[in-house]
């Protein structure tokens, strides 16, 4: 099955640099899911968002995001951000 | 070992003895910090790398117009964003920054924004205007970055600088740091990647988002240039205080030896006279 690589990277760090199934993301437009084979893509996310991340194995992770920018570069997902936090952590 | 007494000696290995103590303290806090701000310094990477290859995605992306924010113009203003130390005693770190920017700055009008304390002192003897200014490096904050990326863009935008440079200090490794100058607007053509001619959708459209994208992005460089700097400032102090201490060591092992000279001399001066006072 293919699988998109995700990073989620802030100046203070990586949060999540793996494959992963999917990610939802809140970009100033709305909402979006990327999948695999999407195409190149960017927006800009919203000031408070969340993020949900579906892992290889199908669990599903969500964070908070503030800000940022999704780049989607040939099943190389991108959130970029200032301000991330994992909820489970 | 003329003149000087026994006395002097002493008193001169005591004080050598004290400030050996305060650079061996300072040694020891530098290296801790430096431990910190290495790993600070790392965390920032992948960030930087990552941001640097979408930026100029979007910049480039298919348009036939660039964005203004690329295209390089004629340089009669500049702006230097100069991160110094906070504190001295680290070597020559601060004064090779101000030495490479006042030999970069001679050929335009030029203004700066201060980072460090060091830097502020610098340049508030009216070498350059300044327009704003951090205290401290360490510890400095994503929000004050930001506010000084705001800041910058808002200007560049206004066309009152025709050129934002970043001067920083480079960590490479504790024996050697080197000063950089980073254009960060327009964006340092050096990072662009060779030009690919794919499509890309941009939601909301390529400059709406490079605007928006911006100044979240040059915080990010100033972040982690200051990450970057601040660990060259630790690392510059280690090895000064390193130095400082062994010579310290030497100094007090040198003044030993003239103080047992000495002491040696007056005693056989003594002895002397003894034997002289015995034989009449």
């Amino acid at each position: 099955m293919a699988m998109i690589h995700l990073k989620i990277v802030t100046p203070q760090g990586k949060f999540f640099d793996a494959d992963a199934q999917r990610v939802m993301v809140r970009t100033t437009g709305g909402d979006v899911a990327i999948l695999p084979h999407h195409i190149d893509y960017s927006a800009a996310l919203a000031e408070a968002g969340q993020a949900r991340v579906v892992e290889v194995d199908g669990t599903v992770r969500l964070g908070e995001v503030q800000g940022g920018l999704l780049h989607v570069s040939s099943d190389d997902v991108q959130v970029i951000t200032n301000h991330f936090r994992w909820k489970d952590e | 070992m003329a003149g000087a007494s026994m006395k002097d000696i002493k008193l001169r290995i005591r004080s050598v003895e004290s400030t050996m103590q305060i650079t061996k303290a300072m040694q020891l806090v530098a290296s801790s910090k430096l431990r910190g701000a290495r790993a600070r310094m790392e965390a920032s990477k992948p960030y930087m790398k990552v941001a640097r290859t979408a930026v100029w995605d979007i910049a480039l992306h298919n348009t036939g117009a660039q964005s203004h924010y690329v295209i390089p113009r004629e340089i009669s203003q500049r702006c230097y964003i100069v991160i110094a130390g906070d504190r001295g005693l680290a070597g020559s770190y601060n004064a090779n920054m101000f030495k490479r920017i006042e030999w970069d700055s001679r050929d335009a009008a030029c203004c700066v924004i201060p980072i460090g304390r060091k830097a502020i002192e610098y340049y508030s003897h009216g070498r350059m205007s300044i327009i704003t200014s951090v205290e401290k490096v360490e510890g400095l904050t994503l929000e004050a970055c930001g506010d000084i990326a705001r800041r910058i863009l808002d200007s560049y935008d206004a066309g009152e600088y025709d050129e934002i440079v970043l001067a920083y200090t480079s960590f490479v490794s504790v024996l050697l740091q080197k000063t950089k100058l980073k254009p960060l607007l327009p964006l340092d053509a050096r990072d662009a990647p060779e030009r690919t001619n794919r499509q890309m959708l941009c939601e909301p459209g390529a400059d709406a988002l490079l605007k928006d994208f911006l100044p979240q992005y040059l915080a990010g460089l100033i972040y982690s240039a200051a990450c970057d700097s601040f660990a060259s400032e630790q690392a510059a102090r280690r090895v000064a205080m390193d130095s400082a201490t062994k010579n310290a060591g030497d100094m007090i092992e040198d003044l030993s030896l003239r103080y047992n000279r000495a002491r040696q001399s007056s005693i056989t001066q003594e002895l002397t006279e003894i034997v002289a006072g015995a034989e009449h």
